[in-house]
């Protein structure tokens, strides 16, 4: 087997890297590629329908003008980057677009670009905020219709032990993942927060098994190298979606490891499997949906919903948690007085970045970040 | 912030008038009624249908509708900074964060602050009953409020509605829907009887439906006579004429209030009264208004523009349904709702769907019936910075406008908190705006100002 087939290599241009080589792979293997935000509609299904599923990522700190034309000014500047990306002709490889409904911009996303832009498929995954359940319910039925429009699409069925073969795959990804992520547990640090976040959005462009490569490839690397010890304070971040590692980079210059994430892309998506049930739409709505921890689902009040937080930063030995919104973003932005105050209370301290999903300015950003872990 | 910029709106319709006598006669016995027993109080959200609480006899507020009147009585502001002391972000919905303001003072200080717009504030609430129907920040409001503030259970209602590419008359679709807001309903209504420790009454229910879609159908019909030339009733009428559905639901008192107010407004077209001397622009309206400057739409009559079409609060097209199941009535409302949103091209909110009696509007083929029926020659869009919900969208409509020929104006400011409004420059751009629709149309309206 040709180990690492696309030579994936592994700079801090993950998400440039990603677009040039899913042309490739489109071309080489003559699947559909579908593009996705959000982690409820499962990329599994769109595997096993014999496409491509590909994580769409934005470029921060670009001009987001071209989305104009489309939308208001107001609203997550991610989304605006993405549209404004669209726009420009920057997805034209995209035969298909996944958006699931989790916060509001992103569901509204998908009614102007579809408008204004027909792809090949397209497909609205309508998901409840309620964990009710009549809304996991509802949440399997439209795995089901789903599951029906890919099937339309690509003209191939979905068998259960199609799925199943696929859900394995991602599964194994899964382990893999979070042996990389054990090893964080250690003082002793073997991989950087940036450089595992790159890791994690190469594998949102890649066909899983390409990923399987990637991933034991690392993990050979990793026990080749002799790992940092020196001491630095240990962080984790949360917050909203980052799909460019620029801020962990930042943290890491300022003499920070960041060891745990919270957020989208982050372990979020790897943390646990999705269970193999009977049914495999029972497993699959317990992974995206319910224990899928996105502020965007009700959890109802109270601060327990912040317990599996807490629970990893001391699982990892968190010294402080960073905490990044970008403009608009409501789900993270209505979470932060009651996670700080939380966090307060179990004696970690959070220090939130706010930002327009362009890491500027760099300079008082750096400053913050230093002033934080200074106190840490 | 200079609130000498900020007016009050001088009302047209001496039914609309006549609130300012009503509301407070209501706000009273709701006050008396707290004070004299332990009767729990149920903090809601619009989206709840009002009928339910009516059927519960259950005592109730709303944070969004008390939103608005600190919004125009300009305490907001002081609300809203205290929110953004604990954290809540400046670009938050500025209703949530005034609640959250209020709220904080009301914990620390152990009773509602002074400064409350309503006698005895909005009081403890027992029980808070949410709706998802149109954002998120519906969804962190209330669980942020019973996190921080009150301990209280929360019930948060779910109604989802398909995408805008999908056929809500698909059987399979429609069944997939209507299943989700059957059980959601009642799941709303088994936290109500546990809450309240009283079984739904489902006469009670079944008259309170009727009471109320006879008060939406006089106010629907009313709306409608807006088609005429000169459009007999202003925006600030038709701003504050919702209320009546919020609090006096089901009550002959609201369908009185709408009767009399169709009649009224009938009489004007009979008369060609109109809200203006002289009417020179129709236009329609998008999004939220600016609560604490309504006077902004008596800026605009005083140049001879009139609104004559809003698309918040929308009843839109009402429905009647069949209320001998008054549960499955709801649901029925609900949905035909969002059908015919969607009919309409719902590209812009697919998300709505929308249990209460009024609500956004999205729907952007609607808009050449609009154009042609209520003669409207341009289309003004309010983008509030802190409520992207409802403002989401306006671009889009902007662009679908410009297809009819009809010009827009997006000018931001916020429903809420004051301090986004800019009122020579809004001014400016409005005046600005008419002109070029007088370019546009040939003539020059404007320059006796
Ligand atoms: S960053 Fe926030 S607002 Fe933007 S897409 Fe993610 S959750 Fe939504
Ligand atoms: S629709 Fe807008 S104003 Fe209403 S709660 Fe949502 S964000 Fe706030």
């Amino acid at each position: 087997m040709t180990v690492n087939k696309y030579n994936i290599t592994h700079t801090n241009n993950a998400a440039l890297e990603s677009e040039e080589r899913i042309k490739k792979i489109k071309k080489e293997s003559g699947k559909p590629v579908i593009g996705y935000l959000c982690c409820f509609a499962p990329p599994e299904i769109i595997s096993a329908a014999g496409a491509i599923p590909f994580r769409i990522t934005g470029r921060a700190g670009e001009d987001n003008s071209a989305a104009d034309a489309y939308v208001e000014p107001y609203g997550c500047t991610y989304v605006r980057n993405i549209l404004a990306r669209a726009v420009k002709g920057e997805l034209e490889y995209l035969d298909g677009l996944v958006i699931s409904h989790s916060c509001d911009m992103v569901q509204r996303l998908y009614g102007i670009w579809t408008y204004y832009h027909t792809l090949p498929y397209s497909y609205m995954f309508n998901v409840p905020h309620q964990l009710s359940r009549w809304a996991q319910d509802f949440f399997k039925r439209e795995l089901g219709f789903f599951q029906e429009s890919l099937e339309n699409f690509t003209g191939k069925k979905i068998t259960s032990e199609v799925l199943k073969g696929t859900l394995a795959t991602y599964n194994h990804n899964r382990a893999l993942v979070r042996d990389l992520y054990k090893l964080r547990k250690k003082p002793a640090l073997a991989i950087e927060g940036s450089e595992m976040l790159n890791l994690l959005i190469k594998g949102g462009s890649l066909p899983p098994e390409d990923f399987t490569v990637l991933l034991e490839e690392k993990r050979k690397e990793i026990k080749r190298r002799a790992p940092k010890t020196e001491k630095a304070r240990r962080i984790m971040v949360w917050g909203s979606i980052m799909d460019d590692p620029t801020l962990l980079l930042m943290i890491e210059e300022a003499g920070g490891q960041v060891v745990a994430d919270d957020t989208c892309i982050g372990f979020r998506v790897w943390e646990k499997d999705v269970p193999v049930t009977e049914n495999l739409y029972e497993g699959l709505t317990e992974h995206y949906f319910v224990n899928f921890q996105c502020p965007r689902t009700d959890r109802g009040p109270g601060v327990e919903r912040f317990n599996y937080l807490l629970q990893r930063a001391r699982e990892y030995n968190v010294d402080g948690v960073i905490g990044y919104c970008i403009s608009f973003c409501d789900p993270h932005k209505f979470d932060y007085p009651d996670l700080r105050d939380y966090l307060k209370k179990e004696g970690l301290p959070l220090l939130l970045i706010d930002d327009n999903y362009s890491f500027e300015p760099k300079g008082s950003i750096k400053t913050r970040l230093q002033a934080f872990l200074e106190i840490l | 912030m200079n609130q000498s910029e900020m007016s009050r709106a001088k009302r047209h319709l001496d039914t609309t008038r006549k609130m300012k006598e009503m509301l407070p006669r209501f706000f009273m016995r709701q006050m008396e009624r707290r004070f004299s027993s332990n009767e729990p109080l149920a903090w809601c959200m619009v989206g709840v249908p009002p009928e339910l609480l009516k059927a519960f006899d259950l005592l109730f507020e709303w944070p969004e509708n008390f939103g608005t009147m600190c919004a125009s009585r300009l305490v907001a502001p002081h609300f809203i900074e205290v929110a953004e002391g604990d954290g809540y972000s400046p670009e938050l919905c500025s209703y949530v964060t005034n609640t959250m303001g209020y709220c904080k003072l009301t914990k620390d200080k152990g009773e509602p602050p002074e400064e409350s717009p309503l006698p005895g504030g909005m009081g403890t609430p027992s029980m808070l009953l949410g709706s998802g129907f149109i954002c998120e920040p519906r969804w962190k409001w209330f669980q942020s409020i019973a996190t921080r503030f009150f301990n209280v259970p929360v019930y948060s209602s779910d109604p989802l509605a398909p995408p805008w590419d999908i056929d809500p008359r698909d059987p399979r679709v429609e069944d997939h829907y209507l299943t989700l807001l059957r059980e959601d309903l009642a799941g709303q209504i088994d936290f109500m009887e546990k809450q309240t420790g009283k079984k739904l009454d489902l006469d009670l229910l079944r008259e309170t439906l009727a009471l109320s879609h006879k008060a939406l159908g006089y106010w629907r019909d009313t709306l409608a006579l807006r088609k005429a030339v000169p459009c007999p009733m202003s925006s600030t009428d038709y701003f504050h004429s919702i209320i009546p559905q919020m609090y006096l639901v089901g009550d002959q008192e609201a369908v009185d209030f709408y009767k009399e107010m169709y009649e009224e407004v009938k009489d004007r077209v009979a008369r060609k009264v109109g809200v203006t001397e002289e009417e020179k622009y129709r236009l329609i309206w998008f999004g939220l208004p600016p609560w604490f400057n309504m006077g902004i739409f008596n800026y605009l009559e005083s140049k001879g523009a009139v609104v004559a079409y809003e698309s918040t609060y929308n009843v839109g097209d009402f429905f009647e349904v069949d209320l001998s199941d008054p549960l499955e009535a709801i649901v029925r409302r609900t949905w035909q709702r969002a059908v015919k949103m969607h009919d309409y091209g719902a590209e812009t909110m697919p998300e709505l769907c929308n249990p209460a009696v009024f609500g956004g509007f999205s729907g952007s083929s609607l808009l050449n019936e609009l154009v042609e029926e209520y003669s409207l020659n341009g289309a003004l869009m309010h983008l509030t910075r802190s409520c992207r919900a409802v403002s989401f969208g306006e671009v889009h409509t902007k662009n679908r406008l410009a297809q009819l020929g009809i010009p827009s104006l997006i000018f931001e400011s916020d429903m809420a908190d004051p301090r986004l409004w800019s009122d020579a420059q809004i001014k400016n751009r409005l005046h600005a705006f008419l002109e070029t629709m007088d370019k546009a149309a040939g003539g020059d309206k404007l320059n006796d100002s």
